[in-house]
């Protein structure tokens, strides 16, 4: 288990770098880092279906101007290890997948209020460099940038190792307590997640002929869906 | 913050320009470490208009207020076509068709959102740079002719499109579970006032997470019960 939190550590340096501080080549996407974590702790496809959901949930969210968004990266590092965990002890059920999905909403929360922490220290460090600069000191500006990206890459690390090993807990300590029945009831909320999605993408998508694709779309594929298994 | 990226990006080039003259080298990272916010991606076409103005600087041709006026001028402006664009339509756009995707194979979903996001990305990074080192003038130009407002609005109506259809196969999933051509109306359309809920509730500032947290607040008061 331990290379695979090596491993872990790694990705999610890299991943969380590409989030803030570097390329923004979308490596940080929930699908991307679910699938990637779901590979690492031993199941892609179950880490893959965390990723699909939580990919669009957070979209409605846009880190535009001051704000900062919840740390879906972060939900996606727990999710997907979480997942793949679970998927090879007590069975990925409906119930499980659920809890999985709505728990990395607390992973979110802590990932922001880190993600705000970061940002405050990375201002501290411009502020640090200007002055160095002012000086005469040139070089400062080279050695200001590493020292951001350092602090990202690091700061992703632990929060990595934090968020997969949450993940790791919960599957493996945490939903074994309870019963296939009460987990079972959790599958309850299940449809909601994936239309909270669609929601969320429909909503940061607002034309003026938005509305009318988007449930024309949606009503033929359902139909067209449910035609296709009717018929097989 | 992105003044010290900035003024690490634009340092080569004033080495270049300002090679026997550590005194002007030094007034013109000081120029490049003020305030800088963007949108990262549109960022590339300042830096390259920043590169063309220095050497004009250098070369005695141009005031260096010129730079700071021009780079406070923009930055606003593409931060809110860049957030626009990139953050409101191309992203959702990648995302929704890489789910899709990945619900035939994880791996044909990944390369479809790195792919289709950076095919755009990286191209407009690219020739925004390559615009930006032909001169300030240029700048305006390409943008008129980047037509990225037009864009935006096409890339949203193809989200729309990819996001209808990833909520129809989870419609058909999870809500249809009956035969028969009334109980599918009848689920299609309370999949559809899920999320048309859900919808109001984010133009209403409501955060996916406060969502979510409620969701996971009833599905502990199931578990009491």
């Amino acid at each position: 288990m331990a290379w695979r939190f090596l491993l872990a550590i790694l990705l999610g340096g890299v991943c969380y770098l590409d989030r803030t501080a570097a390329c923004q080549l979308m490596l940080h996407r929930p699908l991307v880092v679910a699938t990637l974590m779901g590979a690492v702790f031993g199941n892609m496809a179950a880490g893959a279906q965390v990723g699909v959901v939580l990919e669009l949930i957070y979209l409605a969210r846009l880190p535009v101007g001051a704000s900062i968004p919840p740390d879906d990266t972060g939900a996606a590092v727990f999710g997907g290890s979480a997942a793949a965990v679970a998927s090879s002890s007590i069975g990925l059920d409906p119930g499980s997948f659920t809890a999985l999905l709505l728990f990395s909403v607390i992973v979110a929360e802590a990932g922001k209020a880190a993600d705000r922490f970061v940002r405050k220290v990375n201002v501290r460090i411009a502020r640090l460099t200007a002055e160095s600069v002012d000086r005469g000191d040139v070089q400062a500006v080279e050695h200001g940038l590493l020292a951001g990206l350092t602090l990202f890459a690091v700061t992703g690390m632990v929060l990595a190792l934090v968020f997969s090993g949450a993940g790791v807990a919960v599957s493996k300590e945490l939903l074994p307590r309870f019963g296939p029945a009460s987990r079972g009831n959790f599958a309850i909320l299940l449809p909601t997640l994936p239309l909270l999605g669609a929601a969320s993408v429909y909503a940061c998508s607002r034309t003026e002929r938005t509305s009318a694709v988007f449930f024309l779309t949606m009503a033929a594929v359902c139909c067209g869906t449910v035609l296709f298994r009717w018929q097989a | 913050m992105q003044n010290v990226g900035f003024a690490y990006a634009i340092l080569p080039a004033l080495r270049d320009f300002y090679a026997n003259r550590p005194e002007d080298a030094l007034k013109a990272v000081k120029r490049h470490l003020e305030f800088f916010n963007t949108h990262p991606a549109m960022g590339a076409l300042v830096l390259g208009a920043s590169v063309r103005l220095e050497e004009r600087v250098a070369a005695g041709e141009t005031d260096p207020r010129a730079i700071g006026t021009f780079k406070v001028g923009l930055m606003g402006s593409l931060g809110a076509v860049g957030d626009s664009f990139f953050w409101g339509a191309l992203r959702p756009m990648a995302s929704v068709a890489g789910a899709l995707l990945a619900l035939l194979h994880p791996l044909l979903g990944v390369a479809a959102l790195i792919l289709l996001y950076n095919g755009v990305h990286l191209t407009l990074r690219r020739r925004g740079f390559a615009a930006g080192m032909q001169g300030p003038e240029a700048v305006v130009a390409w943008l008129k002719q980047a037509a990225l407002n037009v864009r935006t609005d096409d890339l949203r109506l193809l989200a729309a499109i990819l996001a209808g259809a990833y909520a129809g196969v989870f419609a058909a999933r999870f809500f249809v579970q009956e035969g028969g051509a009334l109980p599918v109306l009848a689920s299609l359309l309370l999949a559809a006032a899920a999320v048309h809920l859900f919808s109001v509730l984010f133009r209403k500032a409501v955060s996916p997470s406060e969502i979510l947290s409620f969701l996971l607040l009833v599905g502990v008061l199931i578990l009491w019960r």
